[in-house]
């Protein structure tokens, strides 16, 4: 490294070249990589695993699901319906063994795989330079963008890792390579668009969750258009639409169908050309800013914000409205699609079956599962609004509350207001809107409240949330976060696919929100009353450990 | 002589998994004075005023914080005390004016006149939010929300780290107007000079555990002071006597140390020398600090009285 630093110092200034201007900014990715490497391999290797793992289990369950050729051809008749290619992409090939995995888990790995490289990038990017900890590096012998490529370099890669890693798992299972390297490669494709996402987003939002958001918002935008696309196709082919989709590029490689590569070359091209804009728009920014410059705020604090719970409310101001918009448009997507899905929907259908659960009533019976999707995202919202308990002490903002006069008791629950009402109103408007929707559909406006009225019932589980970050961020403070949201990924799973993987029904039937009544189920107190018990348990003993353990320094 | 302590700490011990942070420390602030409190880094200075806020808890020894437990009585004594740590985080998307504000409200002593004096005094624009502040701003946040409060005592760790010198000086004065309207001060810090200027009494610690503990007035009577003289005879005579050290002579010039109480027999031999001219000079409390850790204190180590 010290023979590089020198010849840097050596060249003149004024006859550098435009080549050596890029290096110079680029001085140090190599280490920087093992350094990010080094940090970052843990969480990197769970995803790997996790991600390759479920091509696995699913090829498995699937085979001994249709394991002749009939009833693969079987399938193959039923699985073209509008809520297959709603929710997991139209079917091409459903006749094959690969096909079929596209079906169950395609949808499934490339978000799982985006969510992991946003969430990634952006804790190695702005989280980073949030912390401060960007300037300590920059001020070393490093190149004024050598971090960032670094960053993008090593989540690139792990897509690629993550993509080989599923072909392998496919192979191994016996899938055609072609089709098994091709669909590794659009897991691959559509990480590295995500890359390029994630980079834009660290350089225009100024804190990370800011960056998480918003990257995140293009990934549903994306999950949606191609959505509509899928519901709009002619026969086997989606509309044009889909084209306007980065995940739309991955799943029009058609992979174990007819195998195209050149989509990926749009990948290819679109991550590239995102991360060169993150590229040029770092080159103009200052270190730890954003784009957009800071206004001046008010002089003095409002009545309300001298209050802690309305502190509390003031510092997560932006992102409830972002989850509030983004839960309107959420619902009235699902309320809107749920009528034309099921006149399509045949109730014989095994598909049809996992999502409805024992309903006999198909409509009701998707609606339901609409309703607990809502609430999971809600859930969502609520770990992410509870963590600032974690995250206000893990940043070392506890140091000057907690020495004032407020009990940590007090002050936590202070913190715990905002996620418990907030989700009260958010699950009653989702449900208003799927219904508002819906009964536009079936021309019945008297809908919304009872929509409304079967979200509530998902109130205790969001509350079960609020108690389990708790409790984490008491018990566990530095691994608070990553618990929380594993606990939460893996409910997400075990709610909504655990059928689909043919997990048995003591599993899938009990999780927090698969045990709340359904809409279209009959409707008993007893699964409230547990999850009730078990809020208070995880919250009470929570608040208890809180008021009695050391601070945790930053 | 009675007198109250606003901090009151004996055989203080924390341990942090296998390291011993405080190792049975003594601290003692008087009520009404200023307390520097001085010790290398890593020696737990930070870690002793985290206890006394009830941030953690004491593993073993007593602390008494103006008269109550700072453990069990957190709630109701920081209504009394406010504290200024060494590096500030603050709410990035709050301004300045908002965070005072809130710390003024959870104290319940807001008061905005004294406020808008001590942002006037400190030069802090309470318009920009908490990101866009420098580091040296930070620190002016909470330094302002802690003099405007009406708190009994004040913690201030490190609290000038980042200040440039004109805004050193103004914390100079604010730290005295304190103690004027008798609030009481402990003041932990690496700059000799600031300490020397404000403290009553000095705390000097080392691994967890006090070295040194007086007034600044007392400290400087146990220890050497350096003496030098311009001399018509030879010095080598006072070599010879008990209490001096280091001697130099250099031509006319002769330097040495000499502990106190040796003082009065080191005077007599010099009279008989001819002296032309005679400076002594206090220890530096930088002298005093060094004493413990710098090169010569491993060498000095068993000199010094261990209490
Ligand atoms: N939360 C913690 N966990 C583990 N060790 C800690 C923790 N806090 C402090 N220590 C250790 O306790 C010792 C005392 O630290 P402390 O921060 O009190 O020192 P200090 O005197 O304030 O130092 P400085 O002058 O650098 O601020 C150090 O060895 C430190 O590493
Ligand atoms: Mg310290």
């Amino acid at each position: 490294m010290s023979t590089r630093v020198a010849a840097r110092s050596a060249a003149p200034d004024a006859a550098l070249p435009r080549a050596g201007v890029l290096a110079d900014a680029a001085l140090g990715v190599g280490i920087l990589m093992r350094f990010i490497l080094r940090r970052n391999w843990l969480r990197m290797l769970i995803w790997l695993i996790v991600l390759a793992g479920m091509v696995v289990l699913v090829i498995d369950s699937q085979r001994s699901l249709f394991p002749t050729q009939a009833d693969r051809d079987a399938y193959a008749k039923v699985a073209n319906t509008p809520a297959i290619a709603a929710l997991t992409g139209l079917p091409y090939a459903a006749g094959t063994l690969g096909g079929i995995l596209n079906i169950k888990l395609w949808m499934t790995v490339a978000i799982g795989l985006s969510f992991a490289v946003i969430f990634m990038v952006n804790r190695n990017g702005r989280a980073e330079e949030e912390s401060g900890r960007t300037e300590l590096l920059r001020s070393g012998v490093l190149g004024k963008n050598a971090y960032s490529l670094a960053n993008w370099l090593v989540f690139s890669a792990f897509a690629v890792v993550v993509g080989l890693a599923c072909s392998a798992a496919a192979i191994s299972q016996g899938l055609p390579a072609d089709g098994a390297f091709v669909m590794g490669g659009s897991f691959a494709g559509v990480g590295f668009v995500f890359v390029g996402v994630a980079a834009i987003a660290g350089q225009l939002a100024r804190t990370s969750r800011g960056a998480n958001a918003l990257a995140s918002t293009v990934l549903a935008v994306s999950y949606l258009i191609r959505a509509v696309a899928d519901v709009n196709a002619t026969d086997d082919r989606a509309s044009w639409l889909t084209w306007l989709s980065p995940i739309g590029w991955g799943q029009q490689t058609r992979s174990y169908g007819e195998n195209l590569w050149w989509p990926l070359l749009l990948c290819l091209a679109g991550g590239t050309l995102l991360c060169g804009i993150a590229l040029a728009l770092e080159r103009r920014r200052d270190l730890g800013a954003g784009l957009l410059p800071d206004r001046v705020g008010p002089r003095t604090a409002s009545a309300l914000v001298r209050t802690q719970v309305g502190l509390s409310l003031r510092l997560q101001r932006g992102s409830l409205i972002g989850w509030t918009v983004g839960i309107i448009v959420g619902g009235l997507f699902f309320g809107g699609v749920a009528k034309a899905m099921v006149d399509l929907l045949k109730p014989d259908n095994p598909i049809t079956q996992a999502f409805v659960g024992g309903s006999t009533n198909v409509l009701d019976g998707l609606l339901g599962f609409f309703l607990m999707a809502n609430a999971l995202l809600v859930a969502a919202f609520v770990l992410q609004s509870t963590d600032s308990i974690r995250a206000e002490e893990a940043a070392g903002r506890t140091e000057i509350q907690w020495s004032s006069a407020i009990s940590r008791v007090r002050w936590a629950a202070a913190r715990m207001v905002v996620p418990a009402v907030a989700s009260l109103g958010l699950l009653a408007l989702s449900g208003a809107c799927v219904g508002l929707a819906y009964g536009a559909a079936v021309d019945d406006p008297s809908q919304s409240g009872r929509f409304a009225l079967a979200s509530l019932a998902y109130w205790p589980t969001a509350l079960l949330m609020v108690g389990l970050v708790v409790f984490c961020a008491a018990v566990i403070p530095r691994a608070a976060a990553a618990v929380t949201w594993g606990i939460y990924g893996v409910v997400v799973i075990l709610s909504m696919f655990g059928d689909l993987f043919g997990l048995p029904d003591w599993v899938t039937k009990n999780t927090p929100f698969t045990a709340v009544p359904r809409l279209d189920e009959t409707f008993t107190i007893l699964p409230l009353v547990v999850i009730t018990v078990l809020v208070l348990v995880a919250g009470g003993v929570g608040l208890w450990v809180l008021q009695r353990r050391d601070m945790v320094s930053a | 002589m009675t007198t109250t302590f606003a901090v009151d700490v004996r055989g203080l011990t924390k341990r942090f998994g296998t390291t011993r942070a405080l190792d049975g420390l003594n601290l003692q602030v008087e009520a009404g004075t200023v307390a520097g409190f001085l010790g290398p880094n890593g020696s737990g200075k930070s870690t002793t005023i985290r206890i006394l806020l009830g941030l953690l808890r004491a593993d073993g020894g007593e602390a008494t914080l103006l008269g109550g437990d700072p453990w069990r009585d957190a709630v109701q004594l920081h209504r009394r005390i406010a504290y200024v740590a060494g590096d500030v985080t603050l709410w990035p998307n709050l301004t300045g004016g908002q965070t005072i504000d809130i710390l003024g409200s959870l104290r319940g002593d807001l008061d905005r006149d004294r406020v808008d004096d001590f942002l006037a005094r400190f030069d802090l624009d309470p318009t920009k939010k908490a990101r866009s502040y420098s580091k040296g701003n930070r620190q002016k946040v909470a330094l302002v929300a802690a003099f405007a409060s009406r708190a009994e005592l004040l913690f201030l760790d490190e609290p000038t780290n980042g200040l440039d010198p004109l805004m050193e000086g103004v914390f100079t004065e604010c730290v005295a107007e304190a103690r004027a309207e008798g609030r009481s001060v402990l003041l932990s810090s690496h700059i000799f000079a600031e300490v020397e200027k404000l403290c009553d009494t000095v705390t000097i610690i080392r691994d967890g555990r006090t070295v040194e503990s007086g007034t600044l007035k007392d400290l400087r009577h146990l220890k050497r002071s350096t003496v030098t003289v311009t001399l018509d005879s030879d010095p080598a005579a006072l070599e010879a006597i008990d209490g001096v050290h280091d001697l130099i002579a250099d031509g006319g010039h002769t330097s040495f140390t000499v502990d106190s109480v040796a003082l009065p027999r080191v005077l007599t031999a010099l009279a008989a020398l001819g002296p032309r001219d005679l400076v002594s000079t206090p220890p530096s409390l930088e002298e005093l600090f060094l004493r413990h850790y710098g090169v010569h204190a491993a060498a000095d180590d068993h000199e010094v009285a261990r209490p």
